[in-house]
C-alpha cells in the first residue's frame, strides 16, 4: 500500500465504493450458495467476479455515465451490473433464467446488460467484446462527445487476433477506449506462464504505440485514482488507453471448476494465501479505516446489508415467473 | 427510369443515404483514397470526408467489431469487405455477436449496420475469391441476407439495408458488377431500369416474379436469376414457358411468391451458385415438399455447382459453376422432355 495514499481522500464516494464492493462479493458468493443448492433456476455456466471487485467499482466510479460514458464486459459479468447502479434483483434474475432478468431470461449469467444505463453486455466469446468497444468508442468520437468506452476483458483474450486488430485500430483511430485488462493470472485453467510468450502484458501493447500502465488491481484507491487521471486526460485528448490491473480470482473460473481447480491447475496454498494478503475488500477496509472514511461499525453494517440485499435478490428471482413460451421467437429481429 | 449498371446503382444507393443520414458511415478496406478497388465509392471521399469514408487495415475482425460496437450506440455503419469472402475472418463478430446482441439481451440492443461486398463465382479469382459463400449466413437467426441480382435492386435493396435495424449483409453480384445496360436489355428489356423516384427502396423480404410463365418455375438469386432469365428465352424456343423467381433476399425467404407459382406450374427447378449439400436449394426444395407436394407433377429438381473449391483454370472452372445450359438440361428433364 502506497503510503499517505489515503490524505485527501472523498469520503462519501470512497464510502459508497466499498459498500458496493462489498454487496458485489456477497452477491456473487449468494450466487455460488444458489448454485450448489439448485433449484433456483441457475444452469449452465457461472463464472464469479469475487476477488477482483475493486476493479469494477473503482474504475466505474471514475465514469459519467449520464453524459455517455460506456462500458462492455465480459462473462463474468455480474460485478459491472452491480458497479453501474442496476438493481440487483433482475441481475439475479437473469442468472437464473426468470423473465424480470435484466434481459428477461434469454441471456443468463453471461449476458448481463444495463442500456440505460450505459452498459453495453457481458459477452461469452474471449475476445469478442473487444472489437465492439472500438465501435462504442467510435461513436463517441462521431459526434465529437467527449467520452470514454471502457472494455472489461482477461489475459486470455489477449491472445485473440480480435484484440490485436483492435488495439491496432484504436490507436490508429485514436478513438477513446480504455482498455483494462483484469490480469488474474489465469485463462480458464491456463497461467500466464503457459500461455504467452512474454508474460509482461503490458509490454505486449508496447508494439501499438499505446498509452499504457501496469496498477495493483487490488487497492481501490489505486485503482480509482488512477483511472480518474486516465479518463479526464482521455477526454481532454482522445486516444486510446491499456490499463493492466494485476489482480486474482478468489473462485474457479466458473462455479463448475470450484472443486478441480486445486487439482489441475493451482494450489488451494496460493488461493488461501491471496485471499489473506490481496483482498481488495480487506485492503480498502484498512485504508479506508486510516483514512477515518469509515468505521469498524460501518464494517459491519455494510456486511450484513450486503447479506440481505444478496438474499432478497434471490428471493425477488424466486418470485419471478419464467419466461412465458411466446417470448422463445421474440427478439431475434428490430 | 435511368438505365444502370449494378455497380452504378450500388453507388447511387449509398450516396443517396449517406447525404440523408448523417449517422450513415462506409468503413473497409480501400474505400476512401484508392475510391475502391472497384471504384464504387469514387468521389465518397470529396464529399463526405474522412470520418465518414474511412479507410483501415486489413482488420475484417476490427472492421466489423467497430461496426458492431458503432451501431448498439446508434451510428448505421457500411462495413465493406473488399470481397464477401473477406467476411469469414469476422465469422465470429458476425455470427456470435451481431446476430445475437439483440436476443440475448432481450431486446435491449439493436444492431443496424449494413455488411456489404462483391461475392459470388467465376472470373478466373480462384478458391478463395470465387465462391458462393452466402449459405453460411443464411442459417443463422439475427441476420438478414440480401443477394440483389438487378441494378434496380441493388440499389432499392442496398438503401432498405442501411434503413433496416438489424444487421443486413448485402452479397452483391460481381459479375453484374459491370454489366452493360445494353446486354441486359437484350435479355429481358427493363432489366437494366432504375426508377428516378428518390423515395425508391425495395422491402427486404418480398421475392420477385421477373418473368411470367406457365410452364415450370425457375427459382433463382443474384447471378444465377439472370442465368435463369436466359434459360427461359432458350425454353421458348422450344414453346416452353418458364416463370422466373428472383428470391432478392435468402433470409428472410420469401416462400409464399415461390409455392403460388409452384400452383400455377406444378414444376420446379431451384438453381444456386455452389456446393449443393445443406444449400439454400436444398432448402427451397424441403420447404416445397412439405408444403406444396400435391401441387407438384415432377420432383423438385437442384441445378447447383461442383462440390469442389474453385479451380483456377477456364476450362475447369467453367464446369464447377452452372449456367444457362444446366438449367435448360434440368427444365426439360422435369418437363420430361417436353
Amino acid at each position: 500500500m502506497a503510503k499517505g495514499q489515503t490524505a485527501a481522500l472523498d469520503a462519501a464516494k470512497y464510502r459508497r465504493f466499498y459498500e458496493q464492493m462489498v454487496h458485489i462479493r456477497e452477491f456473487e458468493e449468494e450466487c455460488l450458495r444458489a448454485f450448489q443448492r439448485g433449484g433456483h433456476g441457475i444452469g449452465g455456466y457461472l463464472h464469479l467476479y469475487s476477488g477482483e471487485e475493486a476493479i469494477a467499482v473503482g474504475i466505474i466510479g471514475a465514469l459519467d455515465l449520464a453524459a455517455g460514458d460506456c462500458l462492455i464486459g465480459h462473462y463474468r459479468d455480474h460485478a459491472y451490473a452491480l458497479a453501474v447502479g442496476s438493481p440487483p434483483g433482475p441481475v439475479m434474475a437473469e442468472i437464473c433464467g426468470k423473465y424480470d432478468g435484466c434481459s428477461k431470461g434469454k441471456g443468463g449469467s453471461m449476458h448481463i446488460c444495463d442500456a440505460e444505463r450505459g452498459f453495453y453486455g457481458g459477452y461469452g466469446i474471449v475476445g469478442g467484446n473487444v472489437p465492439i468497444a472500438l465501435g462504442l468508442g467510435w461513436a463517441l468520437k462521431y459526434r465529437q462527445q467527449a467520452g470514454v468506452a471502457v472494455c472489461f476483458f482477461g489475459d486470455g483474450s489477449m491472445n485473440q487476433g480480435a484484440f490485436h486488430e483492435t488495439l491496432n485500430m484504436a490507436q490508429l483511430y485514436k478513438v477513446p477506449v480504455l482498455f483494462v485488462l483484469e490480469n488474474n493470472g489465469y485463462a480458464m485453467g491456463t497461467s500466464i506462464e503457459r500461455s504467452h510468450a512474454n508474460t509482461d502484458l503490458t509490454d505486449r501493447v508496447g508494439s501499438y504505440a499505446m498509452n499504457r500502465k501496469k496498477i495493483d488491481g487490488q487497492n481501490i484507491i489505486t485503482v480509482h485514482e488512477e483511472v480518474s487521471q486516465i479518463v479526464a486526460d482521455m477526454k481532454a485528448n482522445p486516444a486510446p488507453f491499456f490499463l493492466e490491473c494485476d489482480t486474482y480470482r478468489f473462485h474457479g473460473h466458473g462455479a463448475a471448476d470450484e472443486a478441480k481447480q486445486t487439482v489441475v491447475y493451482r494450489t488451494k496454498a496460493e488461493i488461501e494465501a491471496a485471499k489473506a494478503n490481496r483482498d481488495p475488500i480487506a485492503i480498502a477496509a484498512e485504508l479506508l479505516l486510516e483514512a477515518g472514511v469509515i468505521t469498524d461499525e460501518d464494517i459491519v453494517r455494510f456486511h450484513d446489508e450486503a447479506v440481505i440485499a444478496a438474499k432478497a435478490a434471490v428471493q425477488f428471482s424466486d418470485d419471478s415467473p419464467v419466461p412465458p413460451a411466446d417470448e422463445l421467437l421474440k427478439d431475434v429481429y428490430a | 427510369m435511368a438505365r444502370l449498371r449494378y455497380i452504378d446503382a450500388l453507388a447511387l444507393a449509398l450516396r443517396e443515404e449517406m447525404r440523408r443520414d448523417p449517422n450513415v458511415f462506409l468503413i473497409g478496406e480501400e474505400v476512401a483514397q484508392y475510391q475502391g478497388t472497384l471504384e464504387l465509392s469514387k468521389g465518397f471521399l470529396e464529399e463526405f470526408g474522412p470520418q465518414r469514408v474511412v479507410d483501415t487495415p486489413i482488420s475484417e475482425v476490427g472492421i466489423i467489431g467497430l461496426g458492431i460496437g458503432s451501431a448498439m450506440a446508434g451510428l448505421r455503419p457500411v462495413c465493406e469487405m473488399m470481397r464477401m469472402d473477406f467476411a469469414t475472418p469476422a465469422y465470429d463478430q458476425i455470427v456470435q455477436h451481431a446476430a445475437k446482441i439483440r436476443y440475448m439481451f432481450g431486446g435491449q440492443f439493436q444492431v443496424p449496420m449494413v455488411i456489404r461486398g462483391p461475392s459470388g463465382v467465376g472470373l478466373q479469382l480462384s478458391a478463395q475469391h470465387s465462391q458462393a459463400i452466402e449459405v453460411l449466413f443464411a442459417h443463422v437467426p439475427g441476420l438478414k441476407v440480401v443477394v440483389p441480382a438487378t441494378p434496380a435492386d441493388a440499389k432499392g435493396l442496398m438503401i432498405s439495408a442501411i434503413r433496416d435495424n438489424n444487421p443486413v449483409m448485402v452479397f452483391e453480384s460481381l459479375r453484374m458488377y459491370f454489366t452493360k445496360p445494353d446486354e441486359l436489355e437484350a435479355i429481358q428489356p427493363g432489366l437494366s431500369e432504375v426508377p428516378d423516384d428518390p423515395d425508391f427502396s425495395v422491402p427486404i423480404g418480398k421475392a420477385n416474379v421477373l418473368r411470367e410463365g406457365k410452364d415450370i418455375t425457375l427459382v433463382a438469386y443474384s447471378w444465377m436469376t439472370i442465368q435463369a432469365l436466359k434459360a427461359a428465352n432458350e425454353l421458348a424456343k422450344d414453346g416452353i414457358s418458364a416463370e422466373v423467381i428472383d428470391l432478392r433476399s435468402l433470409l428472410p425467404l420469401d416462400m409464399n411468391t415461390v409455392l403460388a407459382s409452384i400452383k400455377k406450374t406444378h414444376r420446379a427447378v431451384v438453381i444456386q451458385e455452389q456446393w449443393p449439400l445443406y444449400g439454400c436449394a436444398a432448402e427451397i426444395s424441403a420447404q416445397i415438399s412439405e408444403r406444396a407436394f400435391y401441387d407438384l407433377d415432377t420432383p423438385v429438381l437442384r441445378v447447383t455447382g461442383a462440390f469442389v473449391p474453385m479451380p483456377y483454370a477456364k476450362n475447369l472452372e467453367n464446369l464447377a459453376f452452372p449456367t444457362e445450359v444446366d438449367i435448360v438440361a434440368a427444365a426439360k428433364r422435369s418437363l420430361g422432355g417436353k
